[in-house]
């Protein structure tokens, strides 16, 4: 082949910017496929253009302001009424102490020693007989609350 | 006017960077539609103890079997991040690396708090989900005493939990668990900067994700704007998709914090923020115990990281004033890279060195 038939076949500067605006729109055609066929995607394309590649869930931001003030009270910051959370939270305690009583129960059935903390307890900060005091009062006043309903 | 040869040596131009940008998006659309170890861990595993969001993980060998028999490893994450950090990927796993050397190895996973567990308080974590995670642990292998390695603020609970339970830990590992929290430019520090110590122990709040991930940007220079880290992933995808793809975990890992619970924040500023330090002054308490390091006699390798800016390696290797026969390592490198970044090699290999050495 002479080199004028070469260049005869090679694709002009046009053709190849031709061609490559083609494969632009292939490209955007991707991402709108992925973007319909892909529930995830948005996501994961969303946190890419926060510069993040994190997965399956949306980069941790803090709602917006407006989004805060709509929210009820209970679910911002400082809840007005958290009874039931800690009575939720008390369930879960309570759960980990029977497990805790099944293990010592097993222990002692194997004759193995139940594990205690090495040191003896603490002798309680003022601030601590403080926390202590207050919550006898709650669950004090809480007691006295609910004589009171059943009557 | 241009000349011509150098008008088309400009277009030329121009088209290769057209084609060099299109071949990155390409390449972001192949990764960002590949399902990977997503936050799954990588190695097969069983769950054997559940309590309210934690899962107690007992990694399986490749026929699918426990590795019964062999010595136990209890691994114990950070409760404010993922578990999987452990477990990133096959080939950069490192309780599944240790698991392969002959361990029978535990993974605990703290799930993500929800509002009610923002109640939860140092005896809970402690005295709570570890130890029950370590009795379980001696339940299901018949070993009194196991191996424990806790990572970042694992490894305090891991500490503070060997020093109340010291027969029931046969060695402890802690990777980048800072003990001096009067080291400038731990999350202490960024805590005391963002108003922890207002955080309430009394009425606290699920302190949300978003905050802590706050925090941890201001700890890494640059990973706070949002320009920069756009910047840096354009300047990744020229990486090959398999390379991408294993960067998509750990950002996954990275970036995926949990909400904390806000008494046990509380709780672990009033000890050992700045000026507090009880690891230090052996004041620490978890509940009504007190915490006596002295009592931790068990032998102890403590790991750093060169440029950890979360745990700088002058906090975490200040163990060595309070367990003094703590065995001290110094590793290059970042946090992350420690634990299962290309350099975590060298940290993995001398855990299980440490793991197996007969005890003297």
């Amino acid at each position: 082949m002479t080199i004028d038939a070469k260049a005869a076949k090679a694709p002009s500067l046009v053709e190849r910017w031709i061609e490559d605006q083609r494969e632009w729109q292939k490209t955007a055609m991707a991402y709108l496929d992925s973007l319909v066929k892909n529930d995830d995607f948005l996501v994961h394309l969303g946190n890419a253009m926060r510069g993040s590649l994190l997965a399956g869930k949306p980069y941790p931001a803090a709602p917006a302001a407006s989004a805060v003030a709509a929210a009820p009270a209970a679910v911002q910051d400082g809840p007005v009424d958290d009874r039931l959370d800690r009575v939720l939270f008390a369930l879960h305690e309570m759960q980990g102490q029977l497990t805790d009583l099944r293990f010592a129960l097993d222990e002692l059935g194997n004759g193995r020693k139940a594990t205690k903390p090495a040191r003896p307890r603490a002798k309680k900060t003022a601030s601590a007989k403080a926390r202590v005091a207050k919550r006898g009062r709650k669950t004090s006043d809480a007691r006295k609350g609910a004589g009171r309903t059943r009557r | 006017m241009i000349p011509e040869e150098e008008q088309e040596r400009e277009l030329e131009a121009l088209l290769e960077l057209s084609r060099r940008g299109r071949a990155k998006l390409e390449r972001l659309h192949e990764v960002l539609t590949t399902p990977g170890h997503y936050g799954t861990g990588a190695t097969p595993s069983q769950v054997v103890y559940t309590e309210n969001k934690l899962r107690l993980l007992r990694l399986l060998d490749e026929n699918g079997q426990a590795r019964a028999g062999r010595p136990a490893v209890l691994f114990v994450p950070a409760p404010v991040s993922r578990y999987f950090i452990v477990d990133l990927l096959p080939g950069r796993s490192f309780a599944g690396h240790v698991a392969a050397a002959g361990f029978d190895v535990f993974v605990i996973d703290f799930g993500t708090p929800t509002a009610e567990d923002r109640f939860a308080d140092l005896p809970y974590y402690v005295d709570g989900l570890v130890r029950r995670s370590v009795r379980m642990v001696s339940r299901i292998t018949g070993q009194a005493a196991i191996n424990v390695v806790g990572y970042c603020l694992g490894g305090t609970l891991s500490l503070l939990y060997a020093a109340l339970y010291p027969e029931t830990v046969a060695r402890l590992v802690l990777l980048t668990t800072m003990v001096d929290g009067d080291v400038q430019g731990g999350i202490a520090w960024v805590a005391h900067r963002m108003g922890l110590e207002g955080e309430s122990y009394d009425n606290p709040r699920l302190v949300p994700a978003a905050e802590v991930k706050s925090w941890f940007e201001m700890l890494a220079p640059g990973s706070n704007s949002v320009v920069g880290r756009v910047s840096d992933l354009w300047e990744r995808l020229d990486d090959p998709a398999a390379r991408l793809r294993d960067v998509r975990t750990m950002a996954t890992w990275v970036d995926d914090v949990v909400p904390a619970p806000g008494r046990l924040l509380a709780e672990l500023y009033r000890q050992f923020g700045p000026g507090r330090n009880t690891l230090l002054k052996g004041t620490s308490t978890v509940g009504n115990h007190v915490v006596e390091l002295a009592a931790i006699r068990m032998p102890v390798l403590s790991v750093s990281a060169e440029k950890d800016a979360i745990a700088p390696p002058q906090g975490v290797d200040a163990i060595k004033k309070v367990v003094p026969h703590a065995e001290i390592l110094r590793l290059p490198g970042g946090r992350g890279g420690t634990v299962a970044g290309r350099t975590a090699a060298a940290l993995w290999q001398r855990t299980v060195e440490f793991l197996a050495a007969p005890r003297g």
